[in-house]
Parts: C-alpha cells; sequence; structure tokens
C-alpha cells in the first residue's frame, strides 16, 4: 500500500503518532489546572503554595500533608467550613427528594393525564424556560423575606423542586413510552399514582438519572441565590463559603485550596463512576430547541 | 400530581418573574419602607447611567471574545476526539473535566494562576518571550482583565459545547463523507462541505445558548474581579447585583432585570428564528 492511497483513505489514518501526541498534549495542559489545585492543597502553608507556584515545584510535593484539610474542616471563626460543607449537603439532599419526585410527577401527568388544560401548561413552561434565574432573583429575594424564609434552608430548596427545564425533559421521556403499557395497568385496574410510581417510574432510570445529574451539579455549584439569601453562615453552602475564604485577601490561600478539592471530591467521584450519563445529560439538557 | 409542581414554579418563578415589572415602575427597596410609583424614572437612570452602558459594553465584549474561543476550540476537540485515537474516550473523559469544575473552584484555580507577578501565567508568559514581554497583572490591568475573565470561562466551560459537537458530528452520516471521498475531496473540502453543513443545526444552537450564557456572566466576575478594575469586567448582572443587593434599591434592579431578560429574549427569537427559516 502506497503513501499515496493510505492519504486517500481518510482522516482516520492520517497521521495517526502525531494525533495521538497532539490530544494527549492538549488534554495534559487542559488538566494542568486541576493537577495543580490538588498538588497546592498538599503543601504545609500558603509560603510554599505561592513561592513554588511560578516554577515546576508547583506540580511536585516533596512533603505532602493533609494539615490543610484537617484545618480546614475543624476552622471555626468567621468561616466555620464544616459548616458550610454540611449546609451543602442538606440543600442537595432535600432538593433532589422533592425535585425528582415533583418534577416527574408533573410531567407524568402532562403526558398522560386527562386534564383540560394541558397543552396551555406545557406551552406555559416552556415559555417560563426562557426566563433567565439571574432576572428573577431580587424580586424572588423579595418575597423569600416577605415569607421569613431569609436566610433559611427552606429558602434554597423550595425554589428548586420544580424547573420547566426538567419537567419538559421528562415529558418528553414520558411521551414516548408506549401506550400499550399505559393502557394495559389501566385494565389492571392500578389508579394513575400507581402507573407513574410502579410502571413508569421504574423504567425511566435513564431520564431520572439525567434530571438527577443536571439537578444535583446545578444545586451543588450554585451562586448567585445563595449569596443573596443566606446572610449568615447559618445555612451558607459551600460555594459562598469558598469565594468568602478566597476573596478577602490571600491570608486563607492554603485553605482555598483544599476547601476547593473538598467541594470538588464527591461530583468527581460521581463523574468518574458514571461519566457516559454525565456526558448525555450534559446533551440532553441543551438538545430541546 | 401535577399541582405541587404547577405551584412551585407559580410561586417562586411566575410570580417574582410577573411581579419585577410592577415592582420596576416603583421606587421600592428590599427593606419594608413605603413606596410609590415612579412610572419609568427607574428605566430612565438606568439608561442615563455610563456605568450601566459599561456593563452592557463588557459584556458585549466578552461575548464577542468568549464565544468564538470557547466554541471554536470546542469544535476543534471535538473534530480531533472524533477520530480513531487510542484512548480516545479516556481523552474525552480527561476534556470533560473542567466542565464538572465549579465555577467558584474554577475561580481559586484561576486566582492563583493569574498572580502577579510569580504566577505560572506570568511565568509562562517569561518563558514563550524570552522575558521581552514583562509580567502581566492579569485580573489588575483593565486592558487584561476581561481576557483574563475570557480564558478562565473558556476554560471551564468549553467540555459542554465540545460533547454537544461531538453529539453533531456522530448524526452526520459516514457515506457523505464516502462519497466525498470518492469525488476526490481533499481533507479541508470534505469539512468545508460535508462537516460544516451537517452541523449547521448544531452550531447554531451552540452559538445561541452561549451567547446567552456569556450575557449573564457574573460568578466569575464576582467572586475575582467584583466588576473592576475600574468598571473593566463590570456586567449588566454584577451591576444588577451591585445596585440591587449591595444597594438595596428593588425598584431600580428590577429594571435592569426586566433590560437583562428583554435581552435574551431577543437572542432566542433570533434562534427561533434562524431554525424556523430552513425546516
Amino acid at each position: 500500500m502506497s503513501s499515496a492511497t493510505q492519504g486517500q483513505s481518510g482522516p482516520t489514518d492520517k497521521f495517526p503518532v502525531i494525533k495521538f501526541v497532539s490530544i494527549a498534549i492538549i488534554s495534559l495542559v487542559i488538566v494542568s489546572p486541576l493537577f495543580l489545585l490538588i498538588v497546592a492543597s498538599l503543601k504545609p502553608d500558603r509560603f510554599q503554595i505561592l513561592a513554588e507556584m511560578g516554577s515546576f515545584k508547583a506540580f511536585i510535593v516533596t512533603n505532602p500533608t493533609l494539615k490543610n484539610y484537617g484545618d480546614i474542616l475543624t476552622f471555626s471563626g468567621n468561616q466555620p467550613f464544616a459548616r458550610y460543607l454540611v449546609n451543602s449537603v442538606i440543600v442537595l439532599t432535600f432538593t433532589l427528594l422533592g425535585g425528582m419526585l415533583f418534577n416527574s410527577m408533573a410531567a407524568f401527568v402532562l403526558a398522560w393525564g386527562r386534564l383540560p388544560g394541558r397543552a396551555i401548561i406545557l406551552t406555559l413552561m416552556i415559555g417560563l424556560y426562557i426566563v433567565p434565574q439571574e432576572s428573577i432573583v431580587l424580586p424572588l429575594l423579595n418575597i423569600m423575606n416577605n415569607l421569613g424564609l431569609a436566610d433559611s434552608f427552606a429558602a434554597q430548596i423550595l425554589p428548586f423542586w420544580a424547573s420547566p427545564l426538567y419537567v419538559f425533559l421528562l415529558y418528553q421521556f414520558f411521551s414516548q413510552i408506549p401506550r400499550d403499557l399505559y393502557d394495559a395497568a389501566v385494565v389492571d385496574g392500578a389508579s394513575p399514582f400507581e402507573i407513574y410510581w410502579k410502571v413508569f417510574l421504574p423504567i425511566s432510570l435513564p431520564a431520572l438519572a439525567t434530571v438527577a445529574i443536571l439537578l444535583g451539579i446545578e444545586t451543588w455549584n450554585q451562586y448567585l441565590w445563595p449569596l443573596l439569601v443566606t446572610q449568615s453562615n447559618y445555612a451558607r453552602p459551600i460555594s459562598v463559603g469558598i469565594a468568602g475564604f478566597f476573596g478577602a485577601d490571600s491570608i486563607y490561600w492554603n485553605l482555598a485550596m483544599s476547601a476547593s478539592v473538598v467541594m470538588m471530591a464527591p461530583v468527581l467521584a460521581f463523574y468518574l463512576m458514571f461519566q457516559k450519563w454525565f456526558v448525555s445529560s450534559v446533551i440532553s439538557s441543551g438538545v430541546k430547541g | 400530581m401535577l399541582l405541587p409542581a404547577c405551584i412551585i414554579i407559580s410561586a417562586f418563578l411566575l410570580v417574582p418573574f410577573v411581579m419585577s415589572f410592577p415592582i420596576s415602575l416603583t421606587n421600592q427597596r428590599l427593606i419594608p419602607r413605603p413606596y410609590r410609583f415612579v412610572g419609568l424614572d427607574n428605566y430612565v437612570q438606568v439608561l442615563t447611567d455610563p456605568v450601566f452602558w459599561q456593563a452592557l459594553w463588557n459584556v458585549t465584549r466578552f461575548t464577542a471574545m468568549v464565544v468564538p474561543v470557547q466554541c471554536g476550540f470546542a469544535l476543534a476537540m471535538a473534530l480531533l476526539i472524533n477520530q480513531k485515537i487510542p484512548g480516545r474516550n479516556f481523552f474525552r473523559g480527561a476534556l470533560f473535566l473542567p466542565a464538572i469544575t465549579s465555577m467558584t473552584v474554577v475561580c481559586v484555580i484561576w486566582g492563583t494562576l493569574f498572580q502577579f507577578p510569580t504566577g505560572p501565567l506570568n511565568q509562562i508568559v517569561g518563558f514563550l518571550t524570552l522575558g521581552m514581554a514583562g509580567p502581566i497583572d492579569w485580573l489588575g490591568d483593565p486592558r487584561s482583565s476581561m481576557p483574563a475573565i475570557v480564558l478562565l470561562s473558556a476554560w471551564q466551560a468549553y467540555g459542554f459545547q465540545m460533547v454537544v459537537y461531538l453529539a453533531g458530528l456522530q448524526n452526520i452520516p459516514a457515506d457523505l463523507y464516502e462519497a466525498a471521498r470518492l469525488d476526490g475531496a481533499s481533507t479541508w473540502q470534505r469539512f468545508r462541505f460535508v462537516t460544516l453543513p451537517g452541523l449547521r443545526q448544531t452550531n447554531i444552537f451552540v452559538l445561541i445558548i452561549t451567547t446567552i450564557q456569556a450575557f449573564k456572566l457574573f460568578t466569575q466576575i464576582n467572586i475575582l474581579t467584583q466588576g473592576g478594575p475600574r468598571d473593566s469586567t463590570n456586567t449588566v448582572v454584577q451591576y444588577m447585583y451591585t445596585v440591587g443587593f449591595v444597594g438595596q434599591k428593588l425598584g431600580l434592579a428590577s429594571a435592569v432585570a426586566i433590560i437583562l431578560f428583554v435581552i435574551v429574549l431577543l437572542i432566542s427569537l433570533v434562534q427561533r428564528y434562524v431554525l424556523r427559516d430552513r425546516k
């Protein structure tokens, strides 16, 4: 086989080594800031972190220690990090519990219920999807203040129990389930809730996982809303907490590093376990026009 | 069963959205105190405030930079990773990592990388230019602050566009490439006349979504620069945050919120129009 015909045979066969090397180098460069973060968090103090940041020592740690992690979890003072972490876990847990239930119930009814105003509700939901969260947060804050929910967990959980995007994603999935399945359950005398709970949910795991991943990441990383609604450490989540560590001055540089790793670790762990689902979730969150 | 979701969406999305219109016509504040109808005063005040125009100009500038950089890089990576390269699933997994990193964490990392004068990025710049370019005060210099924000934002978010492009590429029928090859098309011609037209829908979708997200720029600004230096990174949402939350002027901030909504709505309408065009 001459090299000319090989060149003709398509992009897949040309320059395999060059392609491999370039993708390897690019991946390395892209991931290096994350690697840098983890290495820095293992260094004993902020002076060493800052001093070594500008050289190749930034990627090496000769005297690794978990001191920063111990410090961050026992740190009290103005920024009780352990508290932020617990707060985030609480908000995440209850947001997911309610969010999965209410979004999927609504989607089920919209897809299969015999409700008069179904089409109108669906149109309204899709319309509301365009409204950016950023443009409603201040009136929403005002509502929370009036309800006496300022600085509470409820204020960070309740608004996220239902969202047009997730209702719509699940609605699309439910509508594709064959009619026979629904009819058979009706013939068996199942109530709508039983059909939803025992027939539809068990076969909808891919769609439910998609919503759980998207809602989970969104909740964990949420910044603007908790920044507005938490005025004290009582219910403040980790995202806003770390910004407080970092923003004021760089005294706690080492702690900001270890705190960031702690914040990232659970997401990373889930990602490594369910990589395929993560990627397909992101795609389906986008593909709705 | 539909009721809980309807109540929640009404109470926490529909009502605040609808309320922001009347609120924007008053001088209401976040703290309860008497307020009155002021007509369009808030809109006049916002639209005659040079800081607002600076913020709007900044997000426009940001969008003009971040959309091509982020989407271009994402497309390039998608094309590369779509080939038969050993370990490509591994590389795809690695390339997607920044996309699952929280913006707060991204700010800690890049705040460190941008350190002036001895941070890693300045060392790299010094090394590549043989010390000819002096250290850059990335976030502290009005000339470099927005490009610096573009860099970290594109790094964080390109993975999303990459996987969407990848899905788009895999939807292009392989026989189209085969036919182009039989016709003797070069690599560039195959890209130009098969790949690009095949990605048309994906392209429009990705560009619009990225544009909308860019106009809502806030978190990285709020953490790293607070809109500074000298308002060079101020954005519409940061402006809204400053007048509404820091300044407690709910009426004024609602006017900004509605202006933001109108911008996002217009971009969405452009998307609808362009996509309907050829269906």
